[in-house]
């Protein structure tokens, strides 16, 4: 069947529509820079949207948990050997992705007969000349470098234009809480832009007033201000609780 | 990327069964090797650590010595391992290093996996699973290794002291030890100074028993060739670092120099 090329592209293209129906309620995940280091946030039902993936890397996720969880145990493998055997400072997220998974995933959504993964990931990291970098892969392998921020978001709309906001922003200049204020404000006004024009079948976009009270708000920081080795650290329930007054 | 669910012996999150899977294995015991006198590879070193007020401080000397030659005097002794661990070292160096960096890895690589940290027992058991793997060449005397491994366990808000014999059984410590060739030299005092000192070692500040460490450290040099004096004009100072809720902390240099000027005057 799939021996001739319109096939195979029709397959393809198939499977791209797929993923993307199966992604298209994925809450978006930002990661921003700010004066102490690179913060990512996101809303979420179900915890789970974000973690640590080395010293200096933190992990946004958005799509199917088992999907999320077999590329994440996948990055921790591999940056902990290269850790080991090498030096912490050989692991960054450029080689993770483009010698470890990126080639993988591309393979795998390429298979048109196995099932591919449902996931798009958003990273941060801090260098070791404390410089944040922030990185997004796409389902397909598809991998892009941003240095202002990045947005993931089942939506592509709502991502669309929440990236240009990022870039438009200077958050390499706020505080953690106002860079964190300002995260919300770009969620909450996201999920405005990206809502369908007829709201026939869909949701309609969540307030940030109904997001902290009905769902989790993940957050953490990669801070450049700690004295540990590891520069991950959650954002505290107290933090979170004074950016609700701040932040509505 | 397999498919296959992940079914190795020490279950999910052991960093030392994806070092195996890898290709790694700890050495064993060198085919034909004659023992040798271990008293000289094992013993070039003073580090201690003892329950103050707040936690627990772990200090060492800085020298590194090959039987009768001093090989280094900036030896780091005291290691981090995690946020809330501590480990100093005694023995071959070369064994020493590589167990840390093997449970520093361990400890982290359990933590983001399960998202959670290793318990504090898990952690006592990992160390002692290194040494048994290591009896081999403990016992040819060429990698022997005599640890105290010092952590705080934020959920019980309880710092513990562990001392480590050559093949793994660990002892929990509730006030001082100290292992190396200068601990015998200092072991007394410690004991004389929890019993009749001023105060218990427990009742100490951070500054009163960084202070205690440091005159220990430099009486364990005055008696033992291979534990290193402090040289405060090549900046050479001990090793001084604390374990409290907040997690692990090594004094800085400056703080060290004034601290160390002040301890070693006579009052």
């Amino acid at each position: 069947m799939f021996d001739e090329p319109f096939r195979w592209m029709e397959a393809i293209s198939t499977r791209h529509s797929y993923v993307q129906a199966k992604l298209k309620k994925g809450q978006p995940v930002l990661a921003v820079p700010y004066q102490g280091g690179a913060l990512m946030m996101g809303f979420t039902a179900q915890p789970g949207k974000i973690f640590e993936l080395y010293d200096r890397i933190a992990l946004g996720s958005l799509g199917h948990p088992a999907d999320v969880e077999r590329l994440r145990m996948t990055l921790l493998d591999m940056a902990h050997l290269e850790g080991f055997n090498r030096s912490e400072k050989d692991v960054t997220i450029a080689r993770l992705l483009q010698f470890g998974i990126a080639p993988a995933i591309k393979q795998n959504f390429e298979e048109v007969m196995r099932a591919p993964y449902l996931v798009k990931l958003l990273f941060a990291e801090i260098d070791f000349d404390n410089q944040a970098a922030f990185f997004r892969l796409n389902y397909d392998g598809h991998s892009e470098m941003f240095k202002k921020g990045a947005v993931i978001s089942g939506n592509d709309k709502e991502s669309e234009w929440i990236q240009k906001q990022i870039e438009q922003t200077d958050f390499a200049s706020l505080s953690l809480e106002k860079a964190l204020i300002e995260a919300c404000h770009l969620w909450e006004e996201g999920k405005k832009q990206g809502a369908p024009e007829s709201e026939d079948d869909e949701d309609p976009p969540v307030g940030l007033a109904e997001a902290f009270d009905q769902w989790t708000l993940e957050a953490a920081v990669l801070s450049t201000e700690t004295e540990r080795k590891a520069l991950y650290r959650r954002v505290t329930p107290d933090e979170i609780e004074s950016l609700k007054t701040a932040a509505k | 990327m397999s498919d296959k669910p992940d079914n190795n012996f020490n279950g999910p999150g052991d960093f030392i069964d994806l070092l195996e899977r890898s290709g790694y294995s700890w050495p064993s015991a060198i085919q034909g090797l004659t023992t040798i006198d271990k008293a000289s590879v094992l013993q070039g070193t003073t580090v201690l650590a003892f329950h103050f007020k707040d936690g627990v401080i772990v200090a060492g000397d800085r020298r590194a010595t090959a039987g009768s030659a001093i090989m280094y005097e900036r030896c780091d002794k005291v290691i981090p391992i995690d946020d809330y661990s501590l480990m100093a070292i005694a023995g071959v160096p070369a064994t020493a290093f590589e167990m840390a960096r093997i449970l520093s890895h361990n400890f982290e690589y359990y933590r983001r996996s399960q998202l959670q940290p290793l318990s504090t027992e898990g952690k006592i058991r990992a160390l002692s699973k290194l040494l048994k793997d290591n009896i081999g060449l403990a016992l040819q005397g060429v990698g022997a290794v005599s640890p105290i491994f010092v952590t705080y366990d934020t959920k019980e808000a309880k710092p513990y002291i562990y001392f480590y014999d050559l093949l793994g059984a660990q002892f929990e410590i509730q006030t001082h030890t100290a292992t190396g060739s200068g601990s015998p030299v200092i072991r007394g005092i410690l004991e004389y100074e929890n019993l009749w000192g001023s105060k218990t070692l427990a009742e100490r500040n951070l500054k009163g028993a960084a202070q205690l460490a440091i005159r220990l450290l430099q009486t364990a040099a005055q008696f033992d060739s291979a534990t290193g004096q402090a040289r405060p004009e090549d900046k050479i100072y001990p090793i001084i670092a604390s374990i409290t809720e907040k997690g692990y902390r090594f004094m800085p240099e400056d703080e060290l120099a004034a601290l160390f000027l002040e301890s070693t005057k006579r009052k």
